[in-house]
């Protein structure tokens, strides 16, 4: 017998071998058929009755052979696998520092991208962990968790509470409609023993709530729709299983426990469910009360049966079959409908159609955090990817580096008989060794690192509480990452290492690919010199981008607010808590401010209902006597309380008029001061001073001053319209803050303790909710704009980092490999800063191809960053010289070393090796 | 019980094969005349499902099939007895004299003594 060599094929080739197979029984029968004598004809046909059902036969035994094959293939392919796994961590292992370059270098890339994605995947992607998410539907503004507007017109970023109720009792669309809102600390005493009340996060919701949302308690019970029939005869509460464990070591009797929140007594009727902490994504809640308990537990407030209080927004689920779109436009027609019915006389119906519409998914929740972040993180994912593209590049460097180095080994296996197909895939094993090595560092790194840009977009002591893990979509997404990274950076390698050349490679003479086709000048490029100057193209990326964000920082930082700045101390009291209401309140004012007037080194104090840079924010709609609004928008403006002596204790600007004093309180003439926009908005050039505001038909207010537009809530965007009316003749009830402000000579922040002693002077039991310099509220107001700036700085230098390394690396291999030409020329004559010059003109040449290439991306980049920028373009000429000269200094830097080193070469030794 | 392969009791035309092809590499014609030539002709009723039987203890890799020559130079499968095979086929033949010892003692039986 002799043997034919069989390949393993397709269904095509197991077919024909069985066809053979039986072809030649068949022939071999016949064949001894017809020698006993019959004709062949008959020796065919009883050949095949004897063989049986040929058809059926011949099916079964090509299904039998593929499932054979399909075994062995996998055997086959496992095996190979394993052994080149072994080989991958066996050269690996010989190759120590190389190994540790690749893997270090690669879990800085893959563990930057996996940190944000964490961020990503907690922040803006994951849904919230309650029944049938995606059914849910949010109405009002999703990023307002914590607001209240007062304002007579009508309004669709916050709901009222007698709306909510309107909105409801309609379950055509949406059912289970539930409310929640004025999330914020409370004061609550779990004890009757506790001195100071602690400052709980509350959060007022329907009794719905839980049963819309599917969360059960895990002891006792949560409210059910009881809690919403009667204004106030709900004194109960429902507390988180995190703050039970906090506050009440998990103790089961808790339930039926009484608590006092602002000193009313409620009854804590059941847990939440580990899992569950509110439906609001970066603020957990401690405590949910029923939104009917709103004005029997603060206060002076009388929030629920008025139409102009909004502060609620709504969950609710869609009916199966009613797409978002379809219940958005049910849930507005129904909203215009209803506000259509309470408009005040400023107000057409006409204006209700341009009122924005504030309906949307609600399977992620509810989160200002997210409104913040969310465009910041994603800008930062773009970053990061830039980021380990560049990685790629450099590791794919090393390896085309290396595979030069192993021609010899790669030359061997092709001669016995390696296809390329087995050599690529060696080398692209290698690299999913490395990648996966690195996987796991990246992973380790993310850790650390998600929680540290947690603290950085921290406000205060406290970390941002979003729970961030490295749950499955991260997981998922840090294999995706590497798996990636394998395709960019092994791909070219392996492949390239593939085609050897035997005969050259085996006499040692097998070219570098970095060299530049054998040291041959001119204008073309290797691989590993492209690989270079895409690192350079792609690091000048990042860094004319986090250039043009730490610019916006710098203008935002310097935008004039109109106020002293740097020597303001906020003090935002708590004075619901001590029910204080109108004589009362003034002697509050007038003991707080004279108590603090005498701290040494305090200039002023006064004091407002809003604050500045923290606190609420309140507008109301207005006539103005002559002005004819064209919008809605028109007759709304901001406001504010003011105490006596508010615009020069800020450092702000009069310009025209007087300010508040002491004179204008209730029962005297009703007055009123306007920022310079307001003026301009409502007068033109035309005289303020003396003319009325009039709001709801019956208060008149004469303007007597005109102040300039102060930042005092948000540091971007033009001002807006601003009034203000004194403290004391408040314009619809008792104002409900109480923020002092006091100006120091020297450093605010050594006012603090003065200023809480002088508070407990005068009230030993007023809280004190802040007390912080302006200078901190107004950084903490930008955090995401630093965080961005930082983070894609640090980003933008790691990247310049990697890319320098990069050069310096493709330099030095240039020049041992042209060791001996470089010898030649010295021996000839040539200078040695001729040599030097030559080596850093190579790296010139490299980076200016890739910051040619670099430059329109950057601009690119720059257009998408463009709503990230504030007070500068997207094409800053500062931002784009510092990038450049940045990325210029450091290739310098990269290639000064391997210059010097080429211009120390020996002739003789050079020639002799050579 | 009645084997869909030909009329044989199941593992009785496997045992045939490995024994066929105990001593050294047969194609699958030689096997059939083999098995046609020690049984008289009584057991193969159709030779097709020899076949699908060398196709399925291949896949079981008690045998290893490679193309090759024949004598009248004709390409023809080749099948010979792996190493797994020849503890089968050991295995199978005790079993097999097990069975018939068993079946052989009952069948010269005298009738039980009274209970």
């Amino acid at each position: 017998m002799r043997r034919v060599f069989r390949l393993m094929g397709g269904k095509r080739v197991v077919e024909r071998e069985v066809d053979d197979e039986i072809a030649f029984h068949l022939e071999m029968r016949a064949r001894k058929l017809m020698k006993q004598g019959l004709s062949p004809e008959d020796a065919q046909r009883e050949a095949l009755r004897q063989f049986g059902d040929l058809r059926s036969v011949r099916e079964r035994c090509v299904t039998t052979d593929q499932e054979r094959e399909w075994t062995v293939r996998r055997t086959n392919y496992l095996t190979e696998l394993r052994q080149d796994v072994w080989q991958a961590l066996r050269v690996l292992r010989n190759n120590p520092g190389f190994a540790i370059t690749v893997i270090v270098m690669l879990a800085l890339g893959i563990g930057a991208n996996t940190a944000i994605f964490t961020l990503v995947d907690a922040i803006l992607l994951r849904t919230l962990p309650v029944r049938d998410p995606q059914e849910l539907v949010t109405i009002g503004d999703p990023s307002r968790t914590s607001s209240f507007s007062y304002n007579n017109g009508p309004q669709t970023s916050l709901i009222s509470y007698p709306l909510y109720r309107d909105l409801r009792a309609d379950t055509s669309v949406v059912h289970g409609l539930l409310a929640s809102g004025m999330a914020g600390r409370m004061n609550v005493t779990v004890d009757s023993t506790d001195q100071e009340p602690e400052r709980a996060r509350g959060r007022f919701v329907s009794g719905n709530y839980f049963a819309t949302l599917g969360i059960r308690a895990v002891v006792g019970r949560t409210f059910d729709s009881s809690a919403d029939e009667t204004i106030g005869g709900t004194p109960e509460a429902t507390i988180s299983y995190a703050y039970w464990m906090r506050r009440f070591h998990g103790n089961r009797s808790v339930v039926g426990h009484t608590i006092r929140v602002n000193g009313n007594p409620l009854t804590i009727v059941g847990v939440t469910l580990e899992s569950f902490t509110g439906e609001i994504v970066g603020t957990p809640t401690d405590i949910w009360l029923p939104v009917t308990m709103v004005d029997a537990v603060n206060p002076n407030s009388r929030v629920l049966p008025d139409r102009n209080a909004h502060f609620l927004l709504l969950i609710g689920r869609r009916r199966a079959g009613v797409s978002l779109a379809a219940a958005s436009d049910a849930i507005t027609a129904q909203m215009r409908r209803l506000l259509g019915e309470h408009l005040n006389k400023e107000t057409s119906p006409e204006d209700l159609k341009t009122l924005p519409v504030f309906v949307s998914d609600g399977s992620r929740g509810l989160s200002r955090v997210r409104a913040t972040f969310g465009v910041p993180l994603l800008t930062l994912m773009a970053g990061v990817g830039v980021l380990l593209l560049i990685v790629c590049a450099n590791v794919a460097n090393l390896l085309l580096a290396r595979s030069v180095a192993r021609a010899r080994e790669m030359t061997v296996r092709v001669a016995i008989g390696a296809g390329r197909f087995r050599i690529v895939r060696q080398l692209l094993t290698e690299a999913l060794v490395l990648a996966l090595l690195g996987a796991a560092g990246g992973l380790a790194l993310a850790w650390y690192g998600s929680r540290l840009l947690l603290t950085l977009a921290s406000n205060g002591p406290e970390t941002m509480p979003v729970s961030v893990r490295l749950d499955l979509p991260v997981l998922g997404f840090t294999v995706l990452a590497s798996v990636l990274a394998v395709a960019l950076f092994g791909l070219a390698p392996a492949l390239s290492a593939s085609r050897v050349d035997l005969a050259s490679a085996m006499r040692g003479h097998a070219r570098s690919v970095t060299s530049g086709g054998g040291g041959r000048r001119g204008m073309r490029f290797s691989l590993g010199q492209l690989l270079i100057a895409g690192q350079v193209a792609l690091s000048l990326v990042l860094l004319v981008g986090s250039a043009l964000l730490v610019r916006s920082l710098q203008q935002i930082q310097r935008a004039d607010t109109g106020l002293d700045r740097d020597h303001l101390l906020i003090v935002d009291l708590d004075k619901t808590a001590r029910s204080y209401n109108g004589e009362r309140t003034a002697n509050l004012t007038r003991d707080l401010t004279e108590h603090i007037a005498r701290i040494p080194g305090v200039q002023a104090v006064s004091f407002s209902e809003n604050g500045i840079f923290s606190g609420s924010e309140s507008a109301t709609s207005l006539q103005v006597t002559g002005f004819v609004a064209r919008t809605a928008d028109d007759s709304t403006a901001n406001f504010d309380h003011l105490g006596p002596g508010y615009v020069r204790a800020i450092g702000g600007h009069l310009l025209q008029g007087r300010e508040f004093g002491a004179e204008d309180v209730a029962g005297s003439e009703r007055v009123a001061m306007i920022n310079q926009s307001m003026a301009a908005h409502y007068f033109g050039e035309g005289s303020a001073l003396g003319r009325y505001l009039r709001f709801d038909d019956s208060i008149a207010v004469r303007i007597v001053g005109v102040v300039g537009d102060i930042r005092d809530h948000s540091l971007d965007g033009s001002p807006l319209r601003r009034f203000y009316v004194p403290y004391l003749q408040p314009l619809y009830g008792e104002p409900g803050g109480l923020v002092l402000e006091v100006r120091t000579s020297g450093d605010p922040a050594l006012a603090q303790l003065p200023v809480r002693a002088a508070v407990r002077a005068v009230d030993p039991l007023l809280p004190v909710d802040d007390a912080s310099p302006l200078s901190v509220l107004i950084a903490q107001s930008i955090q995401a704009e630093r965080v961005l700036a930082r983070v894609s700085t640090g980003f933008g230098f790691l990247a310049l980092l990697l890319a320098s390394l990069g050069l310096y690396g493709v330099l030095t291999y240039a020049i041992t490999r042209r060791t001996g030409e470089i010898g030649l020329r010295v021996a000839l004559g040539a200078q040695r800063s001729t040599v030097v010059r030559m080596v850093l003109g190579d790296a010139l040449r490299l980076v200016v191809v890739g910051a040619l290439i670099g430059a329109p991306l950057a601009i690119g980049g720059a257009q998408l960053l463009r709503s990230q920028l504030h007070g500068i373009d997207a094409i800053d000429p500062v931002a784009i010289v510092v990038a450049v000269a940045v990325l210029l200094t450091s290739a310098f830097a990269a290639a000064l070393v391997p210059a010097m080193r080429a211009s120390k070469v020996d002739p003789l030794t050079a020639l002799r090796e050579e | 019980m009645l084997d869909p392969d030909g009329g044989l009791l199941r593992g009785t035309l496997d045992l045939l094969i490995l024994k066929a092809v105990s001593w050294g590499p047969r194609h699958g014609y030689a096997i059939a005349e083999w098995v046609r030539m020690v049984t008289d002709d009584e057991l193969l009723v159709e030779e097709g499902p020899l076949y699908t039987a060398l196709h399925r203890l291949e896949k079981q890799e008690w045998i290893v099939a490679e193309w090759g020559y024949s004598e009248n130079n004709r390409k023809a499968k080749y099948y010979q007895l792996s190493r797994g095979g020849r503890a089968q086929l050991r295995a199978e033949v005790s079993s097999w004299e097990r069975y018939v010892r068993a079946i052989g003692k009952a069948i010269g039986a005298s009738a039980p003594a009274p209970a």
